[in-house]
């Protein structure tokens, strides 16, 4: 090894140090754990208990359905609200462009337990803001809390509302870098601006959306605030309960290490399989 | 002691001042324990001014998650002396069995462990040893505002049964406009099916912790009573924060918790709600029924790798042991002592104002002797869990029957924990 070589690889030697304590020997040493009874002390090898549990347990698999629905209808949701924000906030009619972008972009800024605390407040069945708005146009009195599908919906609405904008932020600096001529060549042409957004915009936003979306799917994966601190920890009766809340329970209610490190590497694989999937579906000439 | 207030997540420290402090010992503690602890610190320096106690206060989720994590990391940040709640106990001995000191050695001998009821220090045993001191107990009571009741002209006799309540219940909601017969934290919690199960003799598991006994008779009357009140509309959610507040705004009749809800209620009432409340058994399911259950009710345990363990458990013996400082935290808290002598103090009979002049802690503590053991087991939270979901899906119609619901919810504890359900 060449000094300066040397001399490199020392820089960057207490990085690795902590790097291997922090990152790689946990994640070694958590898919070791995933084979293990940890039910009581000692440990004993036991798969049957952690990833055979998996495969038959309503829990999981119930988990496993809302992360999934939340994947499928949040993110789609967000990343349209997103799009159409950031050609808005892009607009030249728009006044006061900086503090509207960081308006929309304050909820990331803004801590999960403030917000919880203040959508736990709006939502509340009896005296919530929400409900007395809904009210005043003839909707009755809907349990946000209580209700399965209302809680669902509840957690699609609040991770939409804190994610929009930082989506909306990133597709905005993609939107930006699209050079303007292209824009100028298709006014000369006459298209109409609604066909400039699908014909122009949208196809060079490829990339940054496909980014967005891995992004967000990563997100969804382990969302874990929202339902624990808004839904009382995944209710009412699991009904919001993720794949994030399960293993925090298995884990650190029960204490079930093993049973919680299966789900650990089952939550890495499926986040995994579905950017990948989203890669896939979107590959193209420039993507 | 449970309290879920775990929004308070600030630690607020009270440091006990001991001008000639040598050994300096800290105690975890949740909700209204920690003050309570912290009432008996000045009489605790009265005799030992070389001990320096400082209580941090957390929320009793905080607490629980913060000694886990320490337990599991081998002991590391553990302070000296810590709450648990006795029911999940059987957690840490389970997986960390070094992480609390056994008290034999330091003095908690036969004859000061029989100064405790039977029920509080089954889980503390392990062998020989006795890994905590029990702190207080929660005989379930019902707490409910006189004048709501009498408006309604409802009164006590009245109520015995279940059934009576539910009657009651649609009396007083239709006579105070806006007002909830009862909360239950529904959307986030099995605590009503728990308080009445134990009521009816039937818990998750068996007292030897070898079976499951969820869907035994006891706990379908149980699931019952709960569907009877959920469909009478008579019971709204509200976590324990929740219903503090709604006791507060005046929107609540009852509410159904162990006794050391009282201190709570008293403490964030409004001025103007002094002498409405008042407090009654709970009903039973049959005529002439059980009346009788706990629910929460904590102990202190001393940290296994504690360098200072003669002086924790000297404040226990003092805090925990005496009759003083018992009395203290039940005046300050109203945290039900353990301690059996404690209970013939004079304090114990005479009436609050705050309660309408009733003696209520001769009624909460005739309920104690009543009260049998429950076995937590390790399993406690994964039980827990299920009948949470099995109590949402019952309450929403998926079942035909508590029994049904049951039987399914017990299915699925004994693919989690390989334990047998019982005949």
């Amino acid at each position: 090894m060449r000094l300066h070589t040397k001399t490199a690889y020392g820089f960057i030697g207490p990085y690795l140090l902590i790097f291997v304590a922090f990152w790689a020997w946990p994640i070694i040493y958590s898919f070791y754990l995933s084979f293990l009874s940890t039910r009581r002390a000692p440990w004993s090898f036991n798969p049957t208990m952690t990833w055979g549990r998996l495969t038959q347990d309503p829990a999981f698999y119930n988990a496993l359905k809302n992360t999934l629905t939340i994947l499928a209808i949040q993110v789609p949701i967000m990343i349209a609200l997103a799009c159409i924000l950031a050609v808005l906030l892009n607009s030249s009619l728009l006044r006061a462009r900086g503090i509207m972008r960081f308006a929309f972009f304050a909820p990331v800024v803004i801590g999960e337990a403030a917000y919880a605390a203040v959508f736990r407040l709006m939502f509340n069945a009896e005296f919530g803001i929400v409900n007395k708005a809904l009210g005043s146009i003839g909707i009755g009195k809907i349990d946000w809390f209580a209700n399965p599908t209302a809680a669902m919906a509840l957690i699609i609405l609040a991770v939409t509302w804190r994610w929009v904008g930082y989506n909306a932020i990133i597709i905005l600096a993609g939107l930006q870098s699209i050079p303007k001529d292209v824009y100028e060549a298709a006014i000369l042409d006459a298209v109409t601006p609604r066909q400039q957004f699908l014909y122009i915009t949208l196809p060079l936003l490829k990339p940054v959306i496909v980014f967005c979306l891995v992004l967000s799917t990563i997100g969804s994966m382990q969302l874990f605030a929202e339902p624990f601190l808004i839904t009382n920890v995944g209710g009412p009766g699991g009904a919001t309960e993720t794949l994030g809340l399960l293993l925090y329970k298995q884990a650190f209610l029960n204490l079930n290490f093993g049973y919680a490190s299966a789900i650990a590497y089952t939550i890495a694989a499926l986040a995994l399989i579905i950017s990948a999937l989203n890669l896939w579906v979107s590959r193209g000439d420039d993507a | 002691m449970k309290m879920l207030m775990s929004t308070t997540a600030l630690a607020l420290t009270v440091t006990a001042s001991a001008a000639t402090a040598e050994t300096e010992i800290t105690v975890w503690a949740w909700g209204s324990a920690a003050p309570g602890l912290q009432a008996t610190v000045d009489g605790f320096n009265a005799q030992h001014s070389d001990i320096k106690v400082t209580i941090e206060q957390n929320g009793y989720s905080d607490v629980k998650s913060r000694v886990l994590a320490a337990c599991a990391a081998g002991g590391a940040g553990l302070p000296d002396v810590f709450q648990f709640q006795n029911v999940e106990m059987e957690l840490i001995i389970a997986q960390f069995p070094d992480c609390a000191a056994d008290l034999v050695p330091l003095g908690f001998d036969d004859s000061a462990q029989s100064n405790f009821p039977e029920f509080k220090l089954f889980a503390l045993q392990q062998g020989d040893k006795v890994l905590g001191m029990p702190w207080d107990s929660g005989p379930v009571m019902m707490f409910y505002r006189r004048d709501f009741y009498e408006n309604a002209g409802v009164s006590l006799e009245d109520i015995e049964t279940w059934d009576d309540f539910i009657e009651a219940g649609k009396k007083v909601q239709a006579a105070n406009d806006g007002v909830t017969m009862i909360n239950d934290n529904l959307n986030g919690g099995a605590e009503f099916f728990r308080m009445i199960g134990e009521e009816q003799g039937c818990g998750y598991f068996s007292e030897d912790g070898g079976e499951i006994t969820m869907a035994q008779s006891g706990c379908v009357a149980a699931l019952e009573v709960i569907g009877k009140l959920n469909e009478a509309g008579l019971v709204s959610a509200a976590n324990f924060n929740e219903k503090i507040q709604n006791n507060a705004a005046g929107v609540v009749a009852t509410q159904m918790s162990g006794a050391w809800m009282e201190g709570p209620i008293r403490n964030n009432a409004p001025e103007d709600q002094a002498g409405k409340w008042g407090i009654y058994e709970m009903p039973s399911v049959v005529d002439d029924g059980a009346r009788a259950a706990n629910f929460g009710g904590s102990l202190l345990a001393v940290a296994g790798n504690s360098d200072k363990k003669e002086a924790a458990y000297t404040f226990l013996s003092y805090a925990l042991g005496t009759v003083e400082g018992q009395i203290t935290m039940l005046k300050d808290q109203g945290l039900v002592p353990s301690l059996t002598s404690a209970l013939d103090d004079p304090y114990v009979s005479q009436p609050s104002a705050f309660w309408g002049d009733q003696a209520i802690w001769q009624t909460v503590l005739g309920r104690l002797e009543r009260i049998a053991p429950i076995n937590g087991t390790e399993y406690f939270s994964d039980a827990d869990q299920v009948m949470i979901a099995t109590q949402t899906a019952f309450l929403n119609g998926e079942y035909d029957s508590a029994q049904a619901a049951l039987d399914e919810a017990a299915k699925q504890v004994m693919f989690a924990t390989g334990l047998p359900v019982a005949e």
